[in-house]
């Protein structure tokens, strides 16, 4: 696929995200670039904790401030930088351009407002419509992300939904302005394996049908097979790989990557070849100097623990961040060689 | 929510019977000698005559259910006995005490609960700021004083060293006033009254008499409910939805006052039923202190005259309004909380 003849929607520039606590300053986003074009889908994935959840309140304007803070870097969104943007102006945006959904749809819904006067309070914050007028659309929505009855859905509070209905119900509420980008922070892992599935493919229904570009915020890499053109994949509070999802999953180069890859099962191998990553994500308070993979990484030098590399393009469209990344191949035949043997 | 209401009104009578059951267990607690002022309707009876007829005649000696029995349906007539403390029946003591006291709990009750949340939420709001650390050291301070020891402080600054708000309920002046037959007592409460009378003198100077009871109960009442209100609120204000809230666009003034406080009202509203508990022990100290004539004053005085029938009708009293006081926080929690309402 080629996006390159686009002009991008979101393009985040060397994006800083600090938290400064007691403890010392947490970086938790520390220098993230990617970008997104209208209409595509950009898988974000990484284990927790590495800065997906921040990197996109970064966008919405929700970091907690204070503590949090963004020291450093643009959000570039149809050619405004977000960042400089007061609250009242990202009011404008979030929920109309930008729409975000969350991991925990148990909790993510007021427990004392209907279904439909929470759908509706969106769509007159951002539309001209009167009361009557919001609720017939708030239907109209929930018949849209497929919940049944809605005419009577809408009068109904959230407890009284499963979770996957008000997974839905979120969906319904950030996709009733029309944005041009939603976010959805893992909204998939809080719900079970069926109930998972049916919501991706929700998702994708929608996109096709509304056109909007979705930040796909996932620890799963099943999940960014599943809906992405482009994955970003972060480590640390940087982007580490950036590439199509084909030649992610054909051809990783970071050895992160390559490490998550092997974490998962593939359908041409017995389960008990499955391996973490070994070692732990380092604390964002004390970060190791250079490379922060290098005490888990299998081909981590002296190098890579005094000097950070930067992200580089190595082919068209494939950013890497790594000093060694041709020595991947290496590992990648060794490992199919024993692979074989066995 | 009908049914709910329903369902709350439905245990309401074994809820009284529970209380008048507890009640009477108390009353039998006593000898037949002290037992026989919750009975006779005039202390005279008791002069010259045979007690130990009396006792007959009121069956005292007769099993516990039957007296039960006899005493419920006194009671249920409004008949609770001879005060000895106030000279009266009983009924006609609680009647001629109980605007007074209604009229106090009004004015300190809606100040107390309004204000408490007001400045719980703003707390909440401002946490960690300046605002916040001023409310906090006011509400510890209100909190650690006992309501007699602020009560009597309250007392002397504002009554014996500046001489604005005075004790009682009226002036001598405003007490012949009200007495006098050109003013009519439509309810017993004298600011309602002044109004209704179109006496605005007396309005001023019941209001005068009130200042410093209500100050004392709201000190103490306040610190308390801004506390709950305020940990509430900063809990609800981490809660997902309210980002999902913000999210959507939602302007901070209605993440704070929509999607917010209605939540984080639900455990205040939890803790309503034991703060009026408190209140009411507050109430009769307050009452005491400032001499002024509700039934609190007259709780604290039966008791201190051991006037049993007199402790016993106020028991029963405060125990009723306790109930229906419970009953209004039930129907308040099921009008925030649509779990409770649908459940
Ligand atoms: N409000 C906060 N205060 C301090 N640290 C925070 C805060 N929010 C997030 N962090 C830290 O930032 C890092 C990244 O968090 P997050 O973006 O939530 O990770 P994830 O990739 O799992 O979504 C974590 O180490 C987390 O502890
Ligand atoms: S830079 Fe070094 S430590 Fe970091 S991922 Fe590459 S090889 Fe591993
Ligand atoms: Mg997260």
């Amino acid at each position: 696929m080629n996006f390159l003849s686009k002009e991008p929607l979101v393009q985040v520039k060397g994006l800083k995200t600090h938290f400064f606590t007691e403890e010392g300053v947490v970086k938790a986003v520390d220098g993230v670039d990617f970008e997104i074009n209208p209409g595509e889908t950009l898988g974000v994935v990484g284990e927790s904790g590495c800065g997906k959840s921040v990197t996109s309140l970064s966008i919405m304007g929700l970091v907690e401030s204070p503590p949090g803070k963004i020291v450093e870097g643009e959000i570039n969104f149809q050619g405004t930088d977000l960042t400089k943007l007061s609250q009242k102006e990202m009011r404008k945006i979030r929920g109309n351009d930008i729409s975000m959904i969350f991991q925990e749809p148990m909790t993510s819904l007021n427990p004392v407002y209907t279904i439909g006067n929470q759908i509706s309070e969106a769509i007159m914050l951002h539309k001209k419509v009167n009361k009557e007028e919001a609720k017939r659309q708030s239907i109209e929505m929930l018949e849209k992300v497929g919940i049944p009855l809605p005419e009577q859905r809408v009068n109904e509070y959230p407890h009284q939904l499963s979770g996957g209905m008000r997974q839905r119900v979120m969906i319904a509420m950030s996709l009733s302005c029309d944005p041009q980008l939603l976010i959805a922070d893992e909204p998939t892992t809080a719900l079970d394996v069926t109930i998972q599935a049916q919501i991706l493919e929700l998702m994708n229904d929608l996109k096709e049908s509304y056109g909007m570009a979705i930040m796909m915020i996932t620890h799963d890499l099943g999940v960014i097979a599943e809906v992405s053109d482009r994955v970003a994949v972060m480590y640390a509070g940087k982007v580490v790989e950036y590439t199509d999802v084909e030649t992610l999953f054909k051809d990783p180069e970071h050895p992160y990557t390559w490490g998550l890859m092997n974490s998962i099962p593939k359908l041409d191998q017995t389960v008990e070849r499955l391996e973490a990553i070994p070692g732990s994500v380092p604390s964002p308070l004390n970060f190791p100097s250079g490379c922060k993979y290098n005490n888990r990484c299998p081909l981590a030098t002296d190098k890579c623990r005094e000097i950070e590399p930067e992200l580089e393009t190595i082919s068209e469209g494939h950013q890497v961040r790594c000093w060694h990344y041709k020595e991947l191949e290496r590992l990648k035949n060794e490992r199919a060689e024993t692979a074989k043997i066995k | 929510m009908i049914n709910y209401i329903l369902r709350r009104l439905l245990i309401l009578p074994f809820i009284l019977f529970g209380v008048t059951i507890l009640i009477f267990s108390m009353i039998m607690m006593l000898g037949p000698y002290q037992r026989l002022s919750t009975y006779i309707e005039d202390p005279s009876q008791l002069k010259g005559g045979d007690v130990d007829q009396l006792i007959t005649k009121y069956g005292l000696d007769d099993p516990w259910y039957e007296q039960y029995g006899r005493w419920v349906s006194g009671v249920l007539q409004g008949d609770l006995g001879w005060s000895e403390s106030a000279g009266q029946p009983v009924t006609e003591a609680i009647a001629s005490r109980f605007p007074a006291t209604f009229e106090l709990a009004i004015f300190a009750v809606i100040p107390v609960v309004m204000g408490g949340i007001w400045l719980g939420v703003l707390s909440a709001v401002h946490h960690n700021d300046k605002l916040d650390h001023t409310i906090r050291i006011f509400s510890t301070i209100g909190w650690s004083f006992p309501t007699f020891v602020f009560g009597l402080l309250v007392l002397m600054v504002f009554y014996g060293i500046l001489g604005w708000f005075p004790p009682g309920r009226l002036d001598n002046w405003a007490l012949t006033v009200v007495m006098s037959d050109g003013f009519t007592e439509y309810t017993g409460m004298h600011v309602l009254d002044g109004i209704l009378n179109g006496n605005f003198d007396i309005v001023v100077n019941s209001f005068r008499h009130l200042i410093g009871p209500i100050f004392t109960l709201a000190i103490v009442w306040w610190s308390f409910i801004l506390r709950i209100t305020r940990s509430s609120m900063l809990e609800t204000l981490s809660k997902d939805y309210i980002r999902t809230a913000r999210a959507k666009g939602v302007s901070e003034n209605v993440v704070i006052n929509k999607h917010a406080r209605r939540n984080a009202l639900i455990p205040v509203v939890t803790v309503a039923g034991p703060m009026v508990l408190g209140l009411l022990g507050g109430v009769v100290i307050t009452e005491t202190v400032f001499g002024y004539r509700g039934l609190g004053q007259y709780a604290a005085q039966a008791a201190a005259q051991l006037d049993y029938s007199g402790i016993l009708g106020v028991a029963m009293y405060f125990s009723f309004l306790l109930i229906l006081i419970n009953l209004l926080v039930d129907v308040s929690y099921a009008v925030i909380d649509p779990r409770i309402r649908l459940e």
